[in-house]
């Protein structure tokens, strides 16, 4: 059996400082910590605070009441069933939990295709419904996504909080996923390796196959958004002072973008 | 009673997970899958996960996992390991080697949804037509 890693340290700085010298190949790729910690305590003052009629009112915007409880579900420091039992107690009736139970449904649904198809997850599970033949995708990450270089404010702000912090925001996640798939045309495996290296919460059932819900491989259409949609949630912070806002690709009437986007797809229906 | 080690695992970090809860008194072990760290994993998770780590009553090691699995169990004169359930394809595989040489039980979590309920998996509208309705009730006592 291999030498035990160490288990006592006297803080945090000390517990990092070890972590680099054991893992020197993740240390040089990137040597960023999370201010998120990990553990069950963590994950309990979070669930105490759970809110469930706040979160179905606000979770759509960046700084909505979300409950920051994804990367403690991901790696089973608190189940399914405890954060819905939290919920319930937490309201006076059952069916004002219910937004935050259909989001943890959500999990538990990519946890039973994973069971069911394994590795899998990594190939397309329907064609593309964009229009688009799948070799219309580049394979690669490209550079500015990855260092947070497009000039878009809003983009280069999710890729440096992707990975400066290892979390961002549902709507974050769909945007910069709708971007690089959509408008960057990339292939969704790219993206998806990328989020499952940083993200703490990077599960490669959940994050694969919402890759492909985005992309539309397990979904009917494409998921993609506007300018205006993404205004409004992020509070405008960062079309405010946008150095490309002259130029912004989500800008505009919706039926032209979608033209754009998808030349070959009959128009969308309205909305 | 059978000799038995825990192996803890990055999808149950639980102090009360279901195998940690059934065999308390057993010397438990994580192993980093050198493997998986090959896979570009970021230092951030690393000190996530060995955060969750440091609550947990486990003896930490870095290799193949079966193979560590397999060497602390043998180190702790055990014939039988226990785990708690994932739905990960490298866990099903890890829990075949170690099926070659030990006992492996599996313990399932409380679960979200009753168990043995068959669910339409093609969208997740129709799966949660389904579970939707179930997910709402709390979990009854004794699964908790």
């Amino acid at each position: 059996m291999s030498a035990p890693l160490r288990r006592s340290f006297a803080d945090r700085a000390d517990l990092v400082a070890y972590v680099r010298e054991q893992f020197p190949e993740a240390a040089a790729r990137d040597a960023t910590v999370s201010p998120i910690r990990g553990g069950q305590r963590a994950a309990r003052e979070r669930l105490a605070r759970l809110n469930p009629v706040r979160y179905a009112a606000t979770r759509n915007a960046l700084d909505g009441a979300v409950t920051g409880l994804s990367p403690y579900l991901r790696h089973g420091v608190i189940g399914l069933a405890e954060v819905r039992d939290a919920a319930l107690a937490a309201v006076r009736r059952a069916a004002d939990a219910g937004k935050l139970i259909n989001e943890l449904g959500w999990r538990d649904y990519w946890q039973r295709v994973y069971r069911q198809i394994g590795r899998g997850i990594w190939r397309d599970r329907e064609p593309l419904k964009t229009g688009w033949p799948a070799s219309a995708y580049a394979a690669a990450l490209p550079d500015d996504v990855a260092q947070g270089t497009t000039g878009l404010a809003c983009i280069d702000a999710f890729s440096q909080q992707l990975r400066d912090t290892g979390y961002l925001h549902n709507h974050a996640r769909l945007w910069l996923a709708a971007y690089l798939v959509h408008w960057r045309r990339v292939r969704w495996q790219a993206g998806a390796r990328w989020f499952l290296e940083h993200l703490l919460d990077g599960d490669p059932a959940s994050n694969n196959l919402s890759w492909q819900w985005v992309a539309s491989s397990f979904s009917s259409k494409p998921y993609w958004f506007d300018r205006d949609n993404l205004e409004r949630l992020s509070g405008g912070r960062f079309c405010r002072g946008c150095p490309r806002a002259g130029d912004c690709p989500f800008a505009g009437d919706r039926a032209v973008l979608y033209r754009r986007l998808f030349p070959q797809l009959p128009p969308e229906a309205p909305r | 009673m059978t000799p038995t080690v825990v192996w803890v695992h990055g999808d149950c970090l639980a102090p009360d997970g279901p195998a940690l809860r059934a065999f308390p008194a057993a010397p438990a072990v994580f192993v980093w899958d050198d493997a998986l760290l090959r896979r570009r994993l970021s230092l951030k998770r690393i000190v996530f996960i060995y955060e969750c780590l440091l609550e947990l009553p486990v003896t930490i090691v870095r290799g193949s996992v079966a193979a560590e699995v397999a060497a602390f169990a043998a180190a702790h004169g055990a014939r039988r390991v226990a785990t708690s359930d994932s739905v990960s394809p490298g866990f099903a595989a890890i829990c075949r080697r170690l099926a070659a040489t030990l006992t492996v039980e599996v313990l399932a979590p409380p679960p979200f949804i009753p168990p043995d309920v068959p669910l339409d998996l093609r969208r997740f509208s129709r799966y949660w037509q389904q579970a939707g309705p179930l997910a709402l009730q709390p979990t009854p006592p004794d699964d908790a």
